[in-house]
């Protein structure tokens, strides 16, 4: 097929998209609505377990609402959960789920299996038909090995090698996907997650700060906490800053003293007791 | 709680004054297999005859000690299934309370909470009373301790005490034998002599229960081969 049209090879950015989505709008079609997660979360499978890692940034709307944030949760000690979506309701549904799961390991009297963590999350976010908004990586090692699933907010979920979440994802799944192998050792895992969540911090606005890793073994679980801090914070001045009188310009002045005034009424009432 | 034809209670008071429905329930628990728990000066011992009522009931199906949070344990005399509702919802109010005020329940709440549902079983329409008597160890930001918790819903809490069958000759056991200051590891020899005095039979570690709470607050269900060590520096 000869092509005739084709994009200008220098520099600029194509306009045609555009017109050709506009065109597509007056039709009527309905532009696919952007995903407001400001997250990277990912996890992966390694030779022993499994790898699981998040940055520490949490926003409201263009504003950094926490520089260090951990969304890497606790729900049993073989299984951790990063979630990504509304704060709330990801540390909302990731406590409760494992407070269930603290109730049925005392029933059972056996350690939790992550597709118990799984099914409980499902179901309650498909109860919830999406309003609860918590994108989720589950991974943990049980008796019957490790395992990684994502949980979408509608309750659907996927069983991965491999998984990213959150507005970070791609980002994170192009690093996955050029470096990912089977058979990976504990410190090629932590490295590739790292560089994932790096791909993210970097990449991607809604995602900053530093890098949680969490490594899930067999019968040993290591949650590292900042294992990496690529943005420091450089302060300007270690003395602080002094603000002498006269450096602010006085526009104007006025003083309204404030009158206190007494009144003492004779002869009223005793309080009744 | 109870159908709605059983609207009134089933625990009426008696001219003298008296709970007679309670009573009962504490005749029940007293008829009881014998089970105790001595506080000492560094953690907590509760423990229990385990008398199954055949050879052929597998031991290990049968478990009278439980945890109800990683610090706290509990053992019972009286009705087993009583008991296991019992546990139950213990174990969802500790995790209720962690999820509200995200602080592990202290003892002495749980304890609390715990008497509440069985005094509500005394005071609900269509329901009888627990037919047991709990015997709570924990180990919190306040130390070791022992609570007792009877079917009326009243609790006490004890430096040594025990319920069931054997109860006055335990106790009175018990009050030679108990120092303020005790060791745990002295706290589970007399638990275990204790449990010796009253004991139809020869003692083995397959017809006793013992569980500890050591400094670390972790309660643990000792296991058969644990029980034979102690039974053995026994005897």
């Amino acid at each position: 097929m000869t092509g005739s049209m084709d994009l200008p090879a220098k520099g600029g950015f194509s306009f045609d998209l555009c017109r050709r989505n506009n065109m597509l709008q007056k039709n009527g079609l309905k532009l696919p609505g952007f995903r407001k997660t400001g997250t990277t979360i990912v996890g992966l499978v390694f030779q022993d377990g499994v790898v699981l890692g998040a940055d520490t940034r949490a926003t409201e709307g263009p504003i950094v609402a926490d520089k260090n944030c951990e969304k890497i949760h606790f729900m049993a000690p073989n299984i951790y959960c990063c979630g990504a979506g509304t704060a709330a309701d990801t540390e909302a549904v990731t406590d409760m789920v494992s407070s269930q799961l603290q109730l049925h390991r005392y029933a059972t009297g056996r350690e939790s299996r992550v597709v118990t963590a799984l099914t409980l999350l499902k179901s309650h976010l498909f109860r919830y038909q999406g309003h609860v908004s918590a994108a989720l990586v589950l991974g943990g090692v049980d008796c019957t090995g490790p395992h990684l699933h994502t949980v979408y907010p509608h309750g659907s979920t996927d069983t991965l090698p491999f998984a990213t979440m959150g507005s970070g994802s791609l980002a994170a799944m192009s690093v996955f996907e050029s470096k990912y192998k089977e058979g990976l050792t504990r410190e090629e895992g932590i490295q590739l997650v790292s560089d994932a969540i790096c791909a993210g911090i970097f990449n991607d606005l809604g995602s900053g700060s530093n890098v949680d890793v969490c490594v899930i073994t067999k019968g040993k679980t290591e949650y590292l906490r900042n294992h990496q801090l690529p943005n420091p914070r450089t302060y300007a001045s270690s003395k602080g800053y002094s603000f002498t009188k006269g450096q602010t310009e006085v526009l104007s002045t006025k003083i309204t003293p404030l009158k206190q005034k007494v009144e003492v009424t004779e002869g009223g009432d005793a309080m009744e007791e | 709680m109870g159908d709605s034809q059983y609207s009134f209670s089933l625990t009426t008071f008696s001219p003298s004054g008296k709970l007679v429905q309670i009573e009962h329930a504490l005749t029940a628990v007293g008829s009881g297999q014998t089970s105790l728990g001595i506080k000492a000066a560094n953690g907590v011992v509760i423990a229990t005859e385990k008398k199954l009522p055949s050879i052929l009931v597998d031991e290990t199906s049968v478990q009278k000690i439980q945890a109800l949070t990683p610090n706290i344990g509990v053992v019972y005399s009286g009705m087993g299934p009583d008991f296991r509702v019992l546990v139950r919802k213990s174990r969802k109010q500790a995790q209720q309370y962690y999820r509200l005020y995200k602080e592990h329940i202290p003892v002495t709440q749980l304890v609390r909470e715990t008497a509440a549902v069985m005094q509500e079983f005394t005071q609900s329409g269509g329901v009888r009373p627990f037919g047991v008597s709990l015997l709570i160890a924990g180990y919190d930001d306040n130390g070791p301790q022992l609570y007792q918790v009877d079917p009326s819903g009243s609790y006490f809490s004890w430096k040594a005490s025990a319920m069931g069958k054997n109860v006055s000759n335990a106790k009175t056991f018990l009050e030679k034998r108990y120092t303020e200051d005790m060791e745990l590891d002295d706290a589970i020899h007399t638990a275990i002599l204790t449990l010796k005095e009253g004991y139809e039979g020869q003692i083995s570690s397959n017809n006793i229960e013992i569980g500890i709470l050591r400094a670390d607050r972790e309660f643990k269900v000792l296991s058969p081969a644990e029980i034979k060590d102690f039974l053995e520096e026994v005897e």
